[in-house]
């Protein structure tokens, strides 16, 4: 029986919703059949008030055991450094979380906000919000980069805006079945297993991606996104094109552009005027290329696709 | 000889999306005064403040993570009627499809994973209905609470045929929809349109087809329909109604008696070329505002939305309309309830008040007369409320489930009426101006205001139902609609209120939109855009 605990600091509870959506295994089987014991969930959880102070104390003071420590929405620090702007169970959010990160066997931060401190934290950051363990790119956050959980391991970050409920219960069933051992975190603490490969990986628009044949507006049959419309799939590490969402898509497949949200930088350009759903580019070259791509490869790769390019590539092909 | 008041501080409540705290007065075992405060502020108007205009796209849902379509609908309409677009009839169907599937979805998460498991609580164990209550809706392991739970993820399937995911697409944009769905996606939402139906609506909320629900038109036809059948009486709306009246959540709640709803579901050919003037005679679901005492109905329009800031963390004069707001947030934000104890405003109709929002609102204004003669007419809620006395905790919860049917009926009518080869978008021209976006999510009336100038945003505001619901007191001293709903209300065990979580649960709070900011570092002024 894996006690586990879930939080939310400066979240919108997108997470959640999507942790909700979780079909194998679902919320209650994790629950059922894991042997999870959800202890309390702002959005599940019987008990408030003094109940749940309680509880709360009960786990900072050691008297019942944390196995697994879940937070979602960043830490708010905001006003200078007190996080008095985001309390909960009359106190700042931030003290709960500190006290509650001594105590866990395994912190997990579930989505941008817990992870990098996602949209909350874009330019001016006005609540002073930080990740749990990253603030975008740096690593630090509101933990610090020394911090363990007391099995040893730094948060498991877990991003996307939102995660996908597969990346959460997979991971949680992982940590609670004394499975931790086999996850191996990248360099930003994300467990390899889902964030190695690219979002482009199983894209279908990737043939047109081959044949540099591009969709030039929303609502067409046919093309990349990534010439013109922004999408950031192909330096985007996600399963999102291998692991579908909701059973049925992604983004890509239904013809939105890729933002990125697995990275630590989104919303990227900070949302700047005329960095919204338009590639970036310079001299007509793309400014972020595809990973690991270089310029000059880029231009020979795109001059060979284009002399390449077959005639249907220019025709619908999503029409069923 | 009057009882002792005790007050009570209530941090969290819990199961309301966000940071609700409230402090309740109790006289002789029954609530004579309360205060709800909003806990939690992240900032979204000083993020959106200079950039790309479109990134209230993007931005916006992120206010909400379970009214995500809802703001995404808001956010496109905005800046449709700011950059005078076109958005073709796929489109306005395809939006309202997305918007639609959300507030399903909602429908069996918020029932059972946020109302119902307080039937289970041990307050209750003298009702006669309390051991079958256990055995249904107990967290995670209840048996319908698992299959509602888990069902409730179904309809969004269709939002990610849509916009590729659910929570968290910006398939509506400007002009249209990024998408251009196929008969292949067509046919899938309904297969799961269809098991959503026939696996939990029909066979375990209702107890009865579609077809025999729509009959009920009267509170009488409704007792009788109860009364029909054992499946009926039985089934989990006949159970949640029985069980509602022994444990007398009938008898509270009640709230202002004084309602708001934007209205929404713009109609596919009414609303081709949005304006702000133009909306309320171009959806399908009228908006109104609805007096109790006075039993009448009005349109709503969003020139009499008002904001009252003495109680909120603001230092400025309250009163003014969003589009005139500047905001000036104090800076530490000491609880004081004789002045300030809310990131909430309160917010207020210029002639009536403070008014109530969400699917009560939406319901007792679809009994009025007012309006087009093509919009939407139900009469049952309006009938129930004036036979039961007016509102309550159960009434409240009924509404919101009493919208499953017919959301249902206009989720089939835009899988009929898309032409999958007409235009799914029409390209915008970019330009400045001031819109305005409202739509209705699950909870309530939500809209947002952007000027845009300069090509970047000068301005955003969103107002969003729980501002309306969960507002401190306004400046005239008139309490929020859940103050107000909060007196009267009995509480059986001073150490574990769980009345005081059904009344605030009756209304779905969400705290998470209804947060102010400032940039605490400069201290300057910069809530042009607030998240609520």
């Amino acid at each position: 029986m894996a006690n586990l605990l879930w939080l939310q600091g400066g979240a919108c509870s997108g997470n959640t919703m999507s942790f909700l959506n979780a079909e194998e295994p679902s919320a209650c089987d994790l629950v059922t059949d894991f042997g999870i014991n959800v202890l309390w969930h702002p959005s599940l959880g019987l008990e408030l008030g003094d109940n749940l102070k309680k509880l709360l104390n009960a786990l900072t003071s050691g008297q019942m055991p944390l196995d697994i420590f879940v937070f979602e929405g960043t830490v708010v620090n905001a006003p200078n450094g007190t996080g008095e702007w985001n309390r909960f169970a009359g106190r700042a959010m931030r003290d709960w979380v500190s006290d509650l990160c001594k105590v866990a066997n395994f912190v997990v931060a579930v989505g941008d906000c817990a992870t990098w401190g996602g949209i909350p934290a874009t330019a001016p950051n006005p609540s002073e919000s930080q990740g749990l363990q990253f603030l975008k790119r740096d690593q630090g956050g509101f933990l610090g980069k020394d911090y363990k959980s007391k099995a040893g391991l730094p948060v498991i970050n877990i991003p996307g805006c939102p995660a996908h409920p597969d990346w959460i219960t997979q991971i949680v069933v992982a940590v609670a079945t004394g499975r931790a051992g086999d996850l191996t975190l990248d360099e930003f603490q994300r467990p390899k297993t889902f964030f190695t490969s690219f979002t482009q990986t199983g894209c279908t628009r990737n043939m047109h991606f081959a044949y540099k044949v591009s969709a030039t507006e929303f609502g067409q049959r046919k093309g990349c996104l990534f010439y013109d419309l922004g999408c950031r799939g192909p330096m985007t590490h996600s399963p999102c094109n291998r692991v579908l969402w909701n059973r049925q898509s992604s983004k890509t497949r239904a013809g939105m552009p890729c933002m990125g949200c697995t990275e630590p930088e989104f919303p990227f350009f900070d949302l700047a005027p005329g960095t919204v759903f338009k590639t970036q580019t310079v001299m007509g070259v793309p400014k972020d290329m595809p990973s690991g791509v270089d310029k000059t490869g880029y231009i020979k790769l795109t001059a060979a696709a284009k002399a390449a390019s077959p005639r249907w590539a220019e025709e619908d092909i999503f029409v069923v | 000889m009057s009882a002792a008041v005790q007050t009570l501080d209530i941090s969290p409540v819990g199961r309301v999306e966000g940071d609700l705290d409230v402090r309740v007065d109790i006289q002789n075992g029954v609530v004579v005064n309360a205060w709800t405060q909003a806990e939690l502020f992240r900032g979204f108007e000083v993020i959106l403040r200079d950039k790309d205009p479109q990134a209230g796209l993007v931005v916006t849902p992120r206010a909400c993570g379970i009214c995500g379509a809802s703001h995404l609908t808001c956010a496109a309409w905005a800046l449709d009627t700011a950059w005078k677009a076109e958005v073709p009839r796929n489109a306005i169907l395809a939006r309202n499809l997305g918007q639609i599937v959300e507030s399903l979805q909602s429908l069996p998460r918020h029932h059972y994973g946020l109302f119902m498991i307080d039937y289970t609580h041990k307050n209750y164990s003298h009702s006669k209905y309390y051991e079958e209550a256990v055995k249904r809706w107990s967290p995670f392991t209840g048996t319908n609470y698992e299959l509602g739970v888990t069902i409730s993820g179904r309809p969004v399937e269709i939002y990610a045929l849509l916009g590729g995911q659910w929570p968290h697409s910006s398939y509506m944009v400007p002009g249209g929809v990024m998408c251009a769905p196929t008969l292949t996606d067509v046919t899938r939402a309904w297969s799961i349109l269809e098991h959503f139906r026939r696996n939990w609506m029909e066979p375990v909320w209702l107890g009865c087809s579609f077809e025999r629900y729509e009959q009920i038109q009267s509170y009488d036809d409704f007792m009788a329909w109860l009364d029909e059948r054992p499946e009926h009486a039985n089934s989990d709306l006949g159970m949640f109604w029985r069980m509602s009246l022994d444990v007398g959540v009938d008898k509270y709640g009640q709230g202002h008696g004084k309602y708001v709803s934007w209205g929404y579901l713009p109609h596919e050919d009414k609303y081709n070329r949005p304006t702000i003037e133009g909306r309320n005679s171009a959806v399908l679901m009228k908006s109104g505002v609805y007096d109790g005492a006075s039993d009448t109905h009005k349109l709503m329009d969003q020139v009499y939305t008002r904001e009252d800031l003495r109680h909120a963390w603001y230092d400025e004069p309250g009163g003014m309309h969003p589009f005139e707001r500047v905001t000036k947030p104090v800076g530490k934000n000491p609880v004081d309830y004789d002045n300030k104890y809310s990131w909430s405003v309160a917010v207020r109709h210029d002639q009536n008040g403070r008014l109530e929002a969400g699917p009560l609102a939406r319901q007792l204004i679809a009994g009025g007369t007012h309006g087009e003669s093509w919009q939407h007419f139900d009469p049952l809620v309006l009938d129930m409320y004036k036979k039961l006395g007016g509102a309550s905790v159960m009434l409240r919860h009924f509404a919101r489930m009493h919208e499953g049917v017919k959301l249902y009926r206009q989720a089939e009518h835009a899988l009929r009426e898309f032409r999958l080869n007409d235009p799914w978008y029409v390209k915008p021209t970019e330009k400045d101006g001031k819109g305005w976006g409202a739509t209705e999510a699950i909870r309530g009336a939500l809209c947002h205001w952007i000027e845009v100038q300069g090509g970047k945003i000068k301005n955003y505001q969103i107002i969003a139902p729980t501002t309306w619901n969960v507002g401190p007191r306004s400046d005239g001293g008139e309490l929020g609609p859940i103050e107000q709903a909060l007196i009267g209300t009995p509480i059986a065990d001073m150490n574990d209120p769980v009345e005081v979580g059904h009344v605030c649960r009756s209304y779905d709070s969400c705290l998470v939109c209804t947060v102010h900011a400032h940039d605490a570092n400069t201290g300057e002024e910069l809530a042009r855009f607030r998240t609520a």
